[in-house]
């Protein structure tokens, strides 16, 4: 992999494609071209824990793998919640402030699905990551979400959240200090059924955390904003490129095309779509000997048509990677690195001349 | 007794795994063959996705109850529709109930409480299946597709987390029934499906350890999607194929990740083929008929 390369390296796309093997493989390709590379990853298997060699060591701090170079490769797991703990710490004007959102039960048990603020820590780690300027090359593995470009939105959801009404509601004084509802003790007793409304609904202790929790955030949301958009400029950079990963077959085009559609309109720079794990295709007349050959044929002639397909809906401009089923999934740092250097070989082909 | 005998008779079934084992295909297939022993079955998604309808050959149900067959229903749920619902029962004036449901307080307050969507999903199950809502058809249960492997465990505990937090009115009524369904194996089943490679196996059996640890139950049954067929002997002299040779390793991955899995789990399993069909009723049809076939170990 040349220095020319992308120093940031995302890899996205549906469950359960490859996404984390591929990573680790682009990751070890990185090192073994002499670039000191960290890569991300969010749940990798006990077998791409071995290959990598970080076992159970394997934090939200990068750890050392062995057996390639003469790049440095470290490897680090991704802990939103560790990552939410220090922003907050960051941004915390002073001990007391971090004490009262850390100790919130509504931050304890629940802050991870406000707003997306899960896939926004995967972005916020990158940033610190990269910020801190230990590695040549960042290869990033995305989280499994459902929707698995959240991620992309985050800072700028995160910043349309901050400054939207609906934050400046959360951030009114509610509750009075006895803990009934402020403004429904106005309204007289059509303000106490709407209390006992709410209470019903989710139950006003909830509510009174809720409401605790965004007024200690408040000193935080300046900071916490001007944060997101900068990590939005390093996703657009042209330090950055995406490598959209696709299962193989006609039922997964929908997916992919979807993916690299919403990256291209997003104004993010897509590298290779990588179609992974395809099926061989049997050669002409070769003899049905088996039902597992006839299924494997069967296999091989959908994967072709998808990959046809795709390469026609995304036009002969955009790199289109394939790569086959392997025989076993990488169990070592060595076939990695060869997974890697297949991909790199085939990326750098099928870029169009000029 | 089998395994279509032992889910028939409850009223919820959820079916849960990681995300692209087949999930939505199994829970079209639980829905095909309890329709068709004669009970009167809803399959219900929340995705915005919708994939089910497509493999029971019905067109996309956007978010209403659509007959599919004799007997089966589908639907692709928003559980924001079913907070929306609650709501406007119990705000009994229209004009009031539309101000609360356009008001940014509700709006944020009921994205961010934790479980109530899920149990919101659940309770739309339970009423569902107990006859509660007027305008559904007459059902003896519903099968659920849930969310990938995380998020279902999430889906399951969220009764229980929303219970804590509000103690009366209907809501609370509501979720404690929910609760209380959830918990009871005699009348909510829970279905597994996971393939027989490395991740989805290690899923499965963390999803059981979950299950165990935060609900105390176990699953009623473990769907194996996607086998290889059982290689056969290859003749004698022939020259080695490429194909059959990869379609072999495959077999032996499944065998082996099988194993893994009946180590971690001797409860009822049934293994489903990979089919050669794409989506569709015709993959349903081929796997309903495979899963009346030969049953696991403690089936």
């Amino acid at each position: 992999m040349s220095r020319a390369w992308p120093r940031l390296l995302i890899v996205v796309g549906a469950g359960g494609v490859g996404k984390t093997t591929l990573a680790a493989a682009l990751a070890a390709r990185s090192a073994a071209a002499g670039d000191d590379t960290l890569v991300m990853t969010f749940d990798p298997s006990h077998r791409l824990k071995d290959a990598l060699g970080v076992g159970e060591a394997a934090g939200d701090r990068p750890v050392p793998v062995a057996g390639v170079g003469p790049g440095r490769l470290e490897a680090s797991l991704l802990d939103a919640r560790r990552t939410f703990d220090r922003l907050v710490a960051r941004y915390a004007p002073d001990r007391e402030a971090r004490r009262r959102i850390l100790d919130n039960p509504y931050y304890r048990h629940l802050a991870g699905s406000l707003a997306g603020i899960l896939e926004y820590m995967a972005v916020e780690r990158l940033f610190e990551v990269w910020q801190a300027g230990d590695h040549r090359r960042i290869v990033l593995d995305t989280p499994p979400t459902r929707q698995a470009l959240d991620f992309l939105e985050a800072p700028r959801r995160i910043v349309g959240f901050l400054d939207s009404g609906a934050l400046r509601v959360a951030l009114k004084p509610w509750f009075a200090s006895d803990g009934s509802l402020r403004p429904t003790r106005r309204l007289g007793a059509l303000g106490r059924r709407f209390e006992a409304f709410l209470d019903e609904l989710v139950g006003l202790d909830l509510l009174r955390d809720m409401a605790e929790f965004f007024q200690a955030f408040g000193p935080l949301y300046d900071g916490f904003r001007a944060r997101s958009l900068e990590v939005e400029r390093l996703l657009g950079s042209a330090d950055t490129r995406f490598v959209l990963v696709a299962g193989p077959g006609e039922e997964r085009v929908p997916d992919a095309l979807f993916f690299a559609r919403r990256l291209t309109e997003g104004g993010y720079r897509l590298g290779p779509v990588v179609v992974n794990r395809l099926h061989p295709r049997a050669g002409a007349g070769s003899p049905d000997r088996s039902a597992g050959r006839r299924l494997m044929a069967w296999l091989g002639e959908r994967d072709a048509r998808g990959v046809r397909e795709l390469r026609s809906l995304l036009g002969d401009r955009q790199p289109l990677v394939e790569v086959p089923l392997l025989p076993r999934a990488p169990s070592e740092i060595g076939a990695l690195a060869e997974l890697g250097g297949l991909l790199e070989r085939r990326w750098t082909a099928a870029v169009p001349a000029g | 007794m089998g395994w279509l005998e032992s889910l028939a008779g409850r009223r919820l079934i959820v079916v849960m795994g990681k995300g692209g084992v087949g999930k939505s295909a199994v829970a079209a297939v639980l829905g095909r063959r309890l329709a068709a022993a004669g009970r009167r079955v809803l399959v219900l998604e929340f995705d915005p996705r919708e994939s089910v309808h497509q493999m029971l050959g019905v067109a996309p149900s956007g978010g209403d109850i659509v007959p599919v067959a004799e007997r089966l229903h589908l639907q692709n749920l928003r559980p924001r529709q079913v907070v929306d619902r609650l709501v406007r029962e119990r705000v009994r004036i229209p004009l009031v109930a539309r101000r609360v449901l356009a008001s940014p307080i509700y709006d944020q307050f009921v994205t961010g409480a934790p479980g109530l969507e899920e149990t919101a999903v659940l309770g739309h199950c339970l009423r569902l299946a107990e006859g509660e809502l007027p305008d559904a058809p007459e059902l003896d249960l519903v099968v659920l597709d849930a969310p990938a492997t995380g998020h279902g465990l999430s889906l399951l505990a969220a009764p229980g987390l929303v219970a804590e937090s509000i103690g009366r009115g209907p809501v609370a009524e509501l979720t404690r029934r929910v609760a209380a369904l959830v918990a009871d194996r005699q009348r909510c089943g829970v279905v597994v499906v996971s393939l027989a490679e490395e991740m989805p196996v290690s899923e499965a059996l963390e999803l059981r350890a979950g299950l165990a640890e935060r609900l105390d139950r176990e699953p009623e049954l473990l769907v194996v999607n996607q086998l290889w067929p059982p290689a056969g002997d290859s003749p004698r002299g022939a020259a080695r194929d490429p194909l059959e040779e990869l379609a072999r390793r495959r077999r032996r991955l499944n065998e082996r990740e099988l194993a893994r899995l009946a180590a971690g789990w001797d409860g009822p399993r049934i293994e489903l083929p990979l089919v050669p069909e794409p989506s569709g009723p015709e993959l349903i049809a081929a796997l309903a008929a495979a899963a009346d076939g030969p049953v696991g170990a403690g089936a």
